[in-house]
């Protein structure tokens, strides 16, 4: 399982239409959009294969404009137990 | 309050996106994350893919890596990673890793013919040792040599060459950056004297223009392509224009891009130039202050063996000299290129041509050159990096924010291994030279030898080593951290027939069974990246370094302890002649080991606890098992040749700093760092008063140095009617060795396959998708057809990755080489493509 945060670059005009799509894809969520287009995305997805495969998905959105990863966790056992803070 | 640890994983992730995004995220979960204290250890460390050098900051978590993500404290990157980095923390955990050292036997013993069996790193070395003495007794130091990597640690290619060059006494080391990067290190000495780029990758932000000569940096070098992307819709007036022989990626963002035919670059730079003296647009005052004009040597030939006919053919083969001229003889000769020739030829439309070279013409743009393989790869790569600084240098577009020519890198430390701590086969630390006396003089006092002891004749280069292998001239081979046996040209007639050849021992150290260790007698399990402490100069003079993070699996060792623990196997008497020693008798009865590193210099650094600024403790794997800090000790005499040695200009700092800072560009000078060299401000090398030096030339002057047209290689005929290009894909990086053992990547682009124009196929009777042999006049590979997609060649050239070690594209490729720097022309050989 995998977990990855990462920049979404499109042009402003098109940032709603990118949104849009990329909440379309299994396990991706958009968090934040900026006003320059830039948008905050998550990739969540139990199945390692099919995370990779919704980056590829990101490449075919029109719009956008460049795809960058920032953060990437693996695990073998996350989702099991509870973190209590 | 309670959030899962899964949830509280993707808020982090969140939150380091819209950091790097320049944006922040709130709410409860925000608030929590940003809390909490994780347990896992993060630290700063270096990617281990390409030349950009982007920062990561790395996970790990009970002894293994379990998360990275792009640092927002590293210059290069600003937190970004590309999709690459998605695979960083699973390279070292591919299941066929490999953790014992593997010997071929028959019966119990070292047998050629034999199949791999698992042996101590003992009976190993004894092997080995045992096959390096005989060769030495039979043949004599140029019987023996290594192949080595712009992916070895600076630390590993220093203690590498100082073995090979310093020890065993022969010069026949050379990276795998011959393949990659010596054209551009024939272009910078022939044109500045001194190794590397002027500029830094703050030009990105800082040009108005930008010019891409056969670089597909959107797949390639995504980071930087980013940077790019965002000036070019940030900033009003910013152009982009791309050169390729096949339409790639950046054609997205070209406001003019140009596939043009194969070579024809060497006419296209010289018509810019041509323009640039027709409309009198040229810098004169720098012209007249700052460059000197000249003309190279022409029919030089094309690197091959001295029996090919095109090498016999050729009036000057291999010859790099070049000669002083007058401006207006330099005017005559490129006079010859107008717009409408260089149109004719290079099949690009007069207009474009133009539209590109006024961008260069026009003062007030600041115009920043980008080139990797397309220029580097090429029979003429010395030449066509040098008609480019000739286009920048006539109009003084260089050394200055946002005007730079700059040579891009494809390995982590090709800039900071390969070529700055002297791996290559002509080459000694610090830019020094084996074929100069005072340049060997230096390295023999530093490392307390006798002189006489380094060879002045340079060693094999890498195209060379697989000839030499073929003919049985060179038989105890060590190939670390590539994978050559995929990555090199012409397989078929070279470099399988050279590994298998009775006569030779081959050695390969890799963290996995490549096909170049499947090719050898001893496989070396090796420990990569994160399990050894290590440090990378990326492609704009950044030196990093990252502590060890991991240890390595089972028996996996790092390249550098291989290399010194191996010289524990050989009594100077053993590898020197008795003259020699004679002129240092207290080496007399000591091994190497004593010699070169346990020599009261070398490991004058004694173990310590290696700690964070948080004070988490950190192993050395290397330094443990040597009984001093061998890293520090190997890099602190690196940086005498730097700070003592006969040229000036690669000063780094203190072996510490770097453990501090996010990477500093050398040279680094009263403990600055130097962003734009050779222009007076920025580098504190230039005299006061003299505005721009370029001080690695005696007369402090630039060489502009014209060279002509001259055809490949090979070019399609009636038989092999197509041009063959080869190259990369952003998913695998290089030769797949570690990137296809990652699942998901294997997924996104498993197999190579042959892109074509529709056309092309269908005059073929070819359908998408189709299974197709490519056949050259040296072998044939097969593919699948493949007329859509990312890449789109024009008719008449056909592209094809060469990851995949399923369809092995060096057995169809040529081993032509560019003479001067004897680098591969992976880019154009002639080819037919036929239904399976």
């Amino acid at each position: 399982m995998s977990i990855t945060g990462l920049v979404i670059h499109a042009a402003p005009k098109n940032a709603a239409t990118v949104q849009a799509a990329i909440e379309a894809l299994d396990g991706a969520e958009v968090h934040k959009v900026t006003e320059d287009g830039r948008l905050v995305v998550t990739v969540d997805h139990p199945d390692d294969n099919e995370a990779a495969q919704v980056f590829e998905s990101f490449k075919t959105i029109a719009g956008v404009l460049s795809t960058s990863l920032v953060y990437t966790h693996f695990e073998e056992d996350h989702g099991e137990g509870e973190h209590v803070s | 309050m309670s959030i899962s640890r899964r949830d509280f994983i993707k808020t982090q992730a969140a939150l380091a996106a819209a950091t790097a995004a320049g944006t922040t995220l709130t709410g409860a979960k925000v608030a929590e994350a940003a809390s909490h204290d994780d347990d896992i250890r993060w630290d700063k460390g270096a990617c281990r893919f390409c030349g950009t050098g982007c920062g990561v900051l790395v996970g790990t978590k009970q002894g293994r890596i379990v998360a990275t993500q792009g640092d927002p404290d590293a210059p290069v990157n600003k937190g970004l990673n590309c999709i690459k980095g998605y695979f960083l923390s699973k390279i070292m955990y591919g299941k066929d890793r490999l953790t014992k050292p593997l010997l071929r036997k028959t019966n119990g013993v070292y047998d050629k013919e034999g199949d791999f069996e698992e042996v101590s790193w003992d009976e190993a070395f004894d092997v080995m040792a045992e096959k390096w003495k005989e060769a030495l007794k039979k043949k004599g130091p140029t019987s023996v040599g290594m192949f080595g990597s712009g992916q070895w640690t600076l630390w590993e290619g220093y203690a590498a060459s100082k073995l090979m060059k310093g020890g065993f006494r022969t010069n026949n080391i050379d990276p795998n950056a011959r393949h990659c990067m010596a054209s551009a290190v024939g272009g910078f000495m022939r044109a500045f004297g001194i190794d590397e780029p002027m500029g830094c990758y703050d030009d990105l932000e800082h040009a108005d223009a930008f010019v891409l000569w056969g670089a597909n940096m959107a797949e390639m070098h995504p980071i930087l392509w980013s940077r790019l992307t965002d000036t070019r819709l940030t900033k009003p007036g910013c152009e982009v224009h791309v050169l390729s022989t096949f339409e790639h990626r950046c054609f997205d963002l070209a406001d003019n891009g140009m596939v043009f035919t194969p070579q024809t670059d060497l006419a296209i730079l010289n018509y810019i130039a041509n323009y640039i003296i027709e409309n009198k647009a040229y810098n004169q005052e720098f012209i007249d202050k700052h460059v000197n004009f000249n003309a190279t040597t022409t029919d030089i030939g094309y690197g091959l063996r001295p029996e090919h006919p095109l090498q016999k053919a050729a009036k000057n083969p291999n010859k790099g000299k070049f000669h002083k001229v007058s401006f207006d003889e330099y005017a005559a000769m490129v006079s010859e290129y107008t717009l409408e020739k260089a149109s004719e030829m290079s099949g690009v439309p007069a207009d474009k041509l133009e539209r590109l070279a006024k961008v260069y013409a026009d003062p007030n743009k600041k115009v920043t050159s980008y080139w990797t393989m397309g220029f580097n790869q090429h029979t003429r790569g010395v030449w066509v990096n040098g008609l480019l600084y000739n286009v920048h240098l006539l109009m003084g577009k260089i050394s200055e924010p946002g005007n730079s020519p700059f040579s891009l890198t494809g390995q982590p430390s090709a800039c900071g291994t390969a070529r700055e701590v002297g791996t290559f086969a002509h080459r000694l630390p610090a830019d020094l030279v084996v074929m100069k006396e005072a340049h060997r003089d230096f390295a023999e006092k530093t490392w307390n030898l006798p002189k006489g002891t380094i060879p002045p004749k340079p060693g094999y280069h890498a195209v060379l080593q697989n000839r030499m292998l073929k003919d049985g001239k060179l038989n105890a081979y060590w190939v670390q951290c590539n994978n050559n046996m995929q990555a090199a040209a012409n397989m078929n007639e070279e470099g399988y027939p050279g590994y298998r050849n009775p006569e030779n021992f081959i050695a390969v150290s890799d963290p996995y069974p490549t096909v170049t260790a499947m090719a050898a007698d001893l496989i070396l399990p090796t420990a990569m990246w994160m399990e050894k402490e290590g440090a990378y100069g990326n492609a704009e003079r950044r030196t990093q370094f990252w502590r060890q993070q991991v240890d390595a699996p089972g028996e996996a060792k790092s390249d550098v302890w291989q290399v010194v623990e191996f010289s524990k196997r050989f009594k100077v008497e053993e590898v020197w002649p008795e003259e020699l020693l004679a002129l240092k008798p207290e080496h007399r009865g000591k091994t190497l080991y004593e010699v070169l590193f346990r020599n009261g210099h070398t490991d004058k650094f004694p173990l310590q606890e290696i700690t964070d600024n948080a004070g988490n403790v950190y192993n050395n794997s290397e330094s443990k098992d040597f009984g001093f800090y061998l890293q520090k000790g190997l890099f602190e005499e690196y940086r005498e040749f730097q700070w003592n040695g006969p040229k000036k200009g690669h000063e780094m700092a203190p072996f510490e700093a770097y453990h501090n800072a996010r990477g500093l560009r050398w040279p680094v000078l009263d403990g600055k760092e130097t962003l734009w060299r050779f222009r007076e401000g920025y580098d504190k090398h230039v005299e006061a008063g003299k505005d721009v030096q370029f001080y690695g030339k005696p007369d402090g002057r630039a060489a502009i140095i014209f060279a002509p047209y001259e055809p490949p290689a090979e070019s399609p005929d009636d038989e092999f009617n197509l041009w063959l290009s080869t190259g990369r894909v952003l998913e695998h990086w290089h030769s797949g060795s570690m990137t296809r053992r990652v699942p998901e990547l294997y997924r996104a682009y498993p197999d190579a396959k042959l892109y074509m124009h529709p056309d092309d196929a269908k005059e073929r009777h070819l359908k998408r998708g189709q299974e197709v042999k490519v056949q050259t006049r040296r072998g044939e590979v097969t593919t699948r057809v493949e007329t859509r997609g990312r890449n789109k060649p024009p008719r008449g050239l056909v592209f094809m990755p060469w990851f995949d070690a399923g369809q092995l594209v060096n057995k169809l490729t040529l081993d032509a080489t560019d003479p001067l720097s004897k680098e591969t022309d992976y880019k154009k050989c002639a080819c037919r493509v036929v239904r399976a």
